[in-house]
């Protein structure tokens, strides 16, 4: 039987010399998904890594244009490029966001939620690395709980749950949504392909792994991806007009500690003290496993 | 007992019968209607659109126009005024060309988008009706647009909805030409829900005098991909500023010719400024911006040695043309400056760009008169007690109606 090479880029369309930190996922995904795009696509970043990632003036390390905007306004961005290219015949081309988690749970929702509920023909790519990564590790509402961040006045880390952004996306009833991996690279291009034809605004949010902000071993960054997964902190699911499929169901009950103890930002949670935040974590992961059992 | 004498009526004077202008249809219609009947004749691609009075009824008929396909143009209900700049931004750089509108809160809600737009060096039009901030103020005021003054947007005020008018029209070609992004402020009220007489050009007198956008170098170009934005390093910043700056220098004299080109075109004329009996005989000069103009023509006439300079184009603010406009004045006369607007400073916007643009030419003693704020009504007598404290030991900064 032949291997799987699925996951194999084969028309690179990003240039070498990004400016990511070792580990970082952000060039390995927009590779992924620039292979898959093609270069008849307009990216637009907000204020975020992978702004700086691409390239200062006058770089450009994608095959393809790039315009970088406001922090709060990537949505209303692309909203204007879109009509732009629509009036000039260009629907075929590709309008993709990148942005990271403070841009998209915080101060880019509004303009986010506008362009989904407008069902404007935009590609959405979220790298969630659950903090402000960019700025130096602050606390976004993508932070998990129990998470160290430079800002978190109660108690040095943070005491309340991440947003459930993919809750509040699959309420504008998208044609479609869905959750990859760096570490699931056959899924997540299944699903770059399938966002990249289904017409509408569609969204997909990624594990991002960051080792500086996760204060993890960058050489461990796709392992410890893969034990999110296996854990059930980052379920690998799609949501089509709010019908849920669950991608990856793990074998066996693998507990969240496993993931976390990989990662320095959750290292006070392995003191004596903390267990039982521990163990709300895997409660709460629990919970939410059932949750989209419950939706499929 | 008010201080100077009263008037009785409002401009007593009839105004001038205007002539026929040919290829145009005379129309009664509100400042707002006249804003959205511009921006359909100068064949506007996109609008995106966010509703906040005094405005709303521009985005109203700009709406009904798409509907009803008198207009060809992508209209899109925005979430907010910072994502209709923020849309404004990516469908120019895309190529087309934007028109909206807002005003007050709305465009301090923008004020990040409308700098990341001139620095993008963006062309577009946009009309701004002045209110200004909570407490909450729907009158007229230039508190908003004049604190936007320093975003890089060209700024007209126009006196008349004809003039808001024509003043988009010229503005799509001023700011195509110079890759600057352009506001044009009318009052709130007093022009916005105001009818007036409108003459409408027709379409082909309008394409005649404006034609396509040309896409310039900073448009998105799917054959020659580009980065737009990115982290510019400082010496690279400091030269684009540099660029921009020779750029702005230009505004003054491309405005000038634009506007010489649009009175041979469509037989209305407009300068920079203008000046309305200012010369040797004249001791005192009222400076106004907007509708507020149209009330001191009326009430000087009756005035033969007070004149009035009428600010057309305030940003950037046009010093060789006020300079003009007063070399016939003598050094003994005073300037008055009539502001409808509060910027947290002593000194109003109008009174702080006069005396900028006289610094070291001019040496004329200036008045400054805070006015009109947050709508109050400035009548002829508000404009006649102006006259009379600046003749009668007036102090330097002067709140005209407070007492």
């Amino acid at each position: 039987m032949k291997p799987a090479l699925e996951f194999l880029i084969k028309d690179e369309k990003v240039y070498s010399g990004a400016l990511s930190c070792r580990g970082c996922g952000w060039s390995l995904l927009v590779r992924h998904l620039s292979s898959i795009l093609g270069e008849n696509t307009v990216y637009v970043a907000p204020a975020s890594c992978f702004s700086i990632i691409s390239g200062p003036y006058p770089l450009n390390d994608l095959k393809g244009n790039i315009v970088h905007t406001v922090f709060a306004a990537a949505s209303a961005t692309a909203t204007g490029v879109r009509a732009s290219l629509d009036r000039q015949g260009k629907e075929d081309t590709t309008v993709v966001i990148l942005a990271g988690d403070g841009g998209t749970f915080d101060i880019g929702l509004q303009a986010l939620s506008g362009a989904a509920a407008r069902g404007e023909n935009i590609l959405y790519i979220v790298n969630n690395n659950g903090a402000y990564m960019n700025t130096g590790i602050q606390t976004s509402t993508a932070t998990p709980y129990g998470a160290v961040t430079t800002t978190n006045p109660n108690g040095g880390f943070k005491r309340t749950w991440p947003k459930d952004l993919m809750g509040i996306i699959a309420a504008h009833n998208l044609p479609y949504a869905a959750t990859g991996s760096l570490a699931h690279l056959e899924d997540l291009r299944r699903k770059m392909k399938k966002a990249k034809d289904t017409p509408g605004f569609r969204l997909l949010m990624i594990d991002g792994p960051c080792p500086p902000g996760h204060k993890t071993d960058p050489a461990m960054s796709i392992s410890i991806g893969r034990l999110a997964v296996e854990t059930r902190l980052f379920p690998l699911y799609e949501i089509e007009q709010q019908q849920y499929t669950i991608n990856y169901i793990p074998e066996k009950e693998v507990p969240v500690t496993e993931c976390l103890k990989h990662q320095g930002r959750f290292r006070h949670l392995f003191r004596e003290e903390n267990y039982p935040i521990l163990e709300e974590i895997q409660e709460h992961t629990d919970w939410y496993w059932k949750q989209l059992l419950s939706k499929t | 007992m008010p201080d100077g004498p009263r008037t009785e009526t409002a401009t007593e004077a009839a105004p001038d019968r205007l002539s026929e202008f040919p290829r145009h249809q005379e129309r009664i219609m509100k400042g707002n209607y006249a804003a959205a009947e511009a921006a359909r004749l100068c064949r506007v691609g996109f609008v995106p659109a966010y509703p906040i009075t005094p405005q709303t009824t521009i985005v109203e008929r700009l709406s009904e126009m798409v509907s009803n396909g008198e207009m060809d143009a992508t209209y899109v209900n925005m979430d907010s005024e910072h994502s209709v700049f923020a849309a404004a931004m990516g469908a120019a750089l895309g190529g087309e060309r934007v028109f909206t509108a807002t005003a007050g809160q709305g465009l301090f809600y923008a004020h990040e988008v409308l700098q990341a737009i001139s620095h993008f060096r963006l062309p577009m039009v946009m009309c701004n009706v002045g209110r200004p901030s909570i407490p909450w103020n729907i009158w007229s005021d230039q508190s908003d647009s004049l604190s936007q003054r320093d975003t890089g947007w060209i700024q007209y005020y126009g006196e008349s909805s004809q003039e808001v008018l024509d003043t988009i029209i010229q503005a799509y070609l001023l700011s195509e030409q110079l890759n600057i992004p352009v506001m044009v402020v009318l009052d709130a009220f007093y022009q916005s829900h105001t009818s007036e007489n409108i003459w409408i050009p027709e379409q082909d007198l309008v394409d005649e005098f404006l034609p396509p956008r040309r896409t310039a170098e900073m448009s998105i170009d799917l054959a020659q991909p580009k980065a737009f934005g990115g982290l510019v390093p400082p010496e690279h910043y400091y030269k684009f500023n540099y660029n921009s700056w020779k750029d702005v220098n230009k505004v003054e004299s491309l405005s000038a010719k634009i506007a010489g080109r649009f009175a041979g075109h469509f037989g209305r004329k407009y300068g920079n400024v203008e000046a309305v009996n200012i010369g040797p005989q004249t001791r005192l000069v009222l400076v106004t911006i907007s509708s507020i103009t149209t009330t001191a023509r009326g009430v000087i006439r009756k005035y033969p040695d007070v004149g009035l300079l009428k600010i057309r184009l305030f940003k950037p603010f046009p010093k060789a043309s006020v300079l003009d406009a007063l070399k016939n004045l003598p050094e003994n006369a005073i300037l008055a400056n009539v502001e409808r607007n509060f910027l947290g400073d002593r000194e109003g916007a109008i009174q702080q760009e006069m005396k900028r643009a006289l610094y070291g030419s001019r040496n004329l003693r200036m008045l400054d008169f805070y006015a009109g704020v947050g709508g109050k009504d400035v009548p002829p007598l508000t404009i006649e007690k102006i006259i009379y404290r600046a003749t009668h030991s007036p102090e330097d900064i002067n709140w005209i109606d407070v007492d």
